[in-house]
């Protein structure tokens, strides 16, 4: 019998994430690993009267074409692959690897080239995705690969993947529209301060966010979700952080990483592990020694870290913060070829302070602060 | 160990049936169950020059839109398809089956609307490819569900396979090449004749071919490969054909086909097992009644019955027939959505008469037919 939590996840996704209507075209971008969703996301599809239609990534093509191809194959990028993204109205993309380090080994500088001339085809998609021609939505099917990077067994994994977007429960879609209100009151809750301070272990910063746009992330573009987030005042972030989860960029892990900010920048970088990797993402570019977001996670059925960053930056009771590129829709200016997640737990004795005020305790906003409950709590209360 | 008869296979498909030159566009369309081959030929698209595009379904989703789809979703086309048919210098496809009836307890009225939609998709591809633009073959990777049908285990129907495709000689290539030459031979003698007469058991059939062109099939198109055919006259089947060999077709198996002809037109149809499938294929369209292709199976390396066309209609003393629609460079100007090949056994107790000349007996044209 197939697992009713992936029928009622592809249904979540095609109805209340992507929205799709009569005759939209929906691309499925599913490996066959996650072949039970990917069917799942048809059959939901066919449901909603919209003309699905799967792409399935086959293991190993990828290092194929990374190691053998020459400079022009790989940097070329086809007529079909524009025509597509300009024709399709809605794509699923269900992440899914037996092999999380796959490419490991791969020559960074290939895969750079590579990644490179595939920007403009992910540019194009993210400027038909905001200006709403088309409609996104990631997500993970549980793999033995993704359970061991969090070092659960797959049933734990699939049981922790499915909590946290809430597919164990008859009617997800009513909940992620809870927490869809909820994140959106928090954000415009967080309008009107000027500074965020965040306190915590070996950690003290201050970062400006007057007049920035706070956004609510509820589930349209990951499944799951559950955060708010905006892009920093470029100029204003000082003081010290230490983030106490590893981060991790392109699959390599930099462990305990310690930032100290003078005037928006990146003056001081340590690592226990990782250093020089981490020194050669901040030299990456200008703008990669500047903060292009800061967020708070508000999932509180993520309590772990699982080495996959669609579940830890919405870990409930952490912050993000990434270095790199910002959100233009959030008001942030920054550009870089970095973005680089990384995610700090408040949930032992964090404190933040918003404008002097302190705003939230311990991984949660605090009961009396002017603003709705966290999520979790709104629901069950 | 990769086994190295699927890198031949992809060597043979890439450079010596399509062959695949720098800067060209290659689809390659198969199943996750084909990943080796996939990769095999990713690999020698890359390292021909070529821009390799795999094009990789989902198992199921066919079962699934033609269960749940509304007659909208089952005509829609994929505009995708269309462009990678539109563009596309070369197309390897490679059928890999989990399971080969899973579409048995399909409506076939909704397999025959889908097709229906379809066809205009075909004739573009079809009209490319006749054309030259799109070099496209059609192969097949060995799966437990094909060796199944075969009825044998799946190492034997690997060798099988494998073996059918010449892939076991020294140099298969040089080996399609002789096997070419021997079947354009064959081509300008059949190019004469105005009528071929097939005689077996509860078979008499006429089949006028009068001004059309015998195409030999050295393995460009299918692969493996090893028949000669041709487009006959739309108007002129006449008499009867027992099909000797079940046929496997949009997921299920239909058996003991026996049709009669009128005229060029079906006017009678029986099948022990899926005659309501057979009927509703045969009544589709204007041209799903009539004979699209004839053709002479002339691989000697494919002796038994697979349940598989791709084998069944190649192997070495047969012919096959098909309804619906037919190859124009073969001078055949029927048009159908259909297009559905059904093998007859002529290796013992038959004859085939050219214009009257018996010309080939059990399986074998005579060694006087020059």
């Amino acid at each position: 019998m197939t697992d009713p939590r992936i029928e009622r996840l592809a249904r979540l996704i095609v109805e209340y994430s992507l929205e799709l209507g009569e005759r939209q075209i929906l691309r499925i971008d599913a490996p066959d690993a996650a072949s039970p969703l990917g069917l799942a996301l048809y059959r939901a599809a066919l449901a909603a009267g919209a003309f699905p239609y799967t792409n399935v990534s086959v293991d190993g093509l990828l290092e194929i074409l990374l190691e053998e191809a020459s400079e022009e194959q790989l940097a070329y990028v086809s007529p079909l692959q524009w025509h597509e993204i300009e024709t399709i109205d809605a794509l699923a993309t269900v992440w899914s690897e037996a092999n999380t380090r796959s490419l490991s080994r791969v020559d960074p500088g290939r895969h750079a080239r590579f990644l490179g001339a595939l920007r403009q085809l992910s540019n194009r998609r993210w400027e038909r995705i905001s200006s709403g021609e088309m409609r996104w939505c990631g997500t993970l099917f549980p793999t033995n690969g993704h359970a061991q990077d969090a070092e659960m067994s797959l049933e734990r994994y699939e049981d922790f993947v499915f909590a946290a977007c809430h597919v164990d429960e008859d009617d997800p879609a009513a909940h992620w529209r809870l927490v869809a209100a909820s994140l959106r009151a928090r954000a415009d809750s967080l309008e009107s301060v000027r500074e965020l301070r965040i306190v915590g272990l070996d950690t003290d910063l201050r970062v400006g966010v007057e007049s920035r746009k706070w956004m609510a992330a509820d589930g349209r573009y990951n499944m799951p979700d559950g955060e708010v987030f905006t892009s920093p005042v470029e100029t204003e972030t000082e003081g010290e952080i230490r983030y106490t989860f590893p981060a991790i960029y392109h699959g390599r892990e930099v462990e305990d990483v310690r930032l100290r900010f003078e005037g928006g920048r990146v003056v001081d970088a340590e690592a226990a592990r990782g250093d020089d990797y981490l020194r050669s993402l901040l030299d990456m570019d200008d703008g990669a020694r500047v903060l292009g977001e800061v967020a708070f996670g508000l999932n509180y059925e993520i309590d772990r870290f699982t080495r996959n960053i669609l579940f830890d930056e919405k870990i409930g009771g952490t912050m993000h913060l990434a270095l790199g590129s910002a959100f233009p829709q959030a008001g942030g200016a920054n550009t870089s070829g970095l973005h680089w997640d990384m995610i700090c737990d408040l949930r032992e004795d964090g404190e933040v302070y918003a404008d002097g005020e302190l705003v939230w305790k311990a991984g949660r906003f605090l009961e009396d602060s002017p603003t709705p409950e966290p999520v979790e709590a709104a629901e069950r209360g | 160990m990769a086994d190295p008869r699927v890198e031949r296979l992809a060597e043979v498909l890439v450079d010596y049936s399509t062959g695949v030159g720098p800067g060209q566009i290659v689809i390659l369309e198969t199943t996750p169950l084909a990943t080796p081959l996939l990769r095999a030929l990713y690999r020698r698209v890359l390292a021909a020059g070529g821009h390799p595009h795999a094009r990789v379904g989902l198992s199921g989703v066919a079962e699934d839109l033609l269960e749940e789809g509304t007659d909208e979703q089952l005509e829609w086309i994929n505009p995708m398809r269309r462009e990678d048919f539109e563009r596309a210098d070369a197309r390897i496809y490679a059928d890999a089956e989990a399971n080969t009836r899973n579409l048995s307890g399909v409506d076939p009225a909704r397999q025959a609307l889908m097709a229906k939609a379809r066809q205009s998709l075909r004739d573009r591809y079809l009209e490319r490819a006749s054309a030259g633009e799109l070099r496209s073959v059609v192969t097949l990777y060995p799966t437990n569900s094909a060796a199944q049908d075969a009825e044998m285990s799946f190492a034997q129907y690997e060798d099988f396979v494998y073996r059918a495709g010449l892939l076991d000689r020294d140099d298969p290539v040089a080996a399609w090449r002789e096997l070419g030459e021997r079947l354009r031979r064959l081509a300008e003698l059949l190019g004469r004749t105005k009528e071929l007469r097939v005689v077996a058991e509860d078979t008499d059939l006429t089949v006028g071919v009068e001004g059309r062109t015998w195409i030999p099939c050295d393995g460009k198109e299918n692969f493996p490969d090893g028949e000669i055919f041709t487009g006959p006259v739309e108007t002129s089947v006449e008499g009867r054909i027992r099909f000797t060999y079940p046929s496997s077709f949009a997921g299920r198996m239909v058996r003991d086909i026996e049709l009669r002809f009128e005229g060029g037109e079906v006017v009678e149809a029986h099948a022990s097992q899926g005659e309501d499938f057979l009927r509703e294929m045969i009544d589709l369209d204007a041209g799903s009644r009539r004979v699209g292709e004839f053709a002479f199976g002339m691989n000697d390396a494919v002796h038994e019955f697979t349940a598989h066309t791709l084998f069944d209609e190649k192997i070495g003393g047969t012919v096959h027939l098909a309804l619906g629609t037919s190859y124009p460079e073969s001078g055949g100007v029927n048009q159908s959505a259909l297009h559905w090949d059904l093998v007859c056994d002529l290796r013992s107790g038959s004859e085939v008469y050219a214009d009257g000349e018996l010309v080939y007996r059990d399986g074998a044209f005579l060694p006087d037919f020059h």
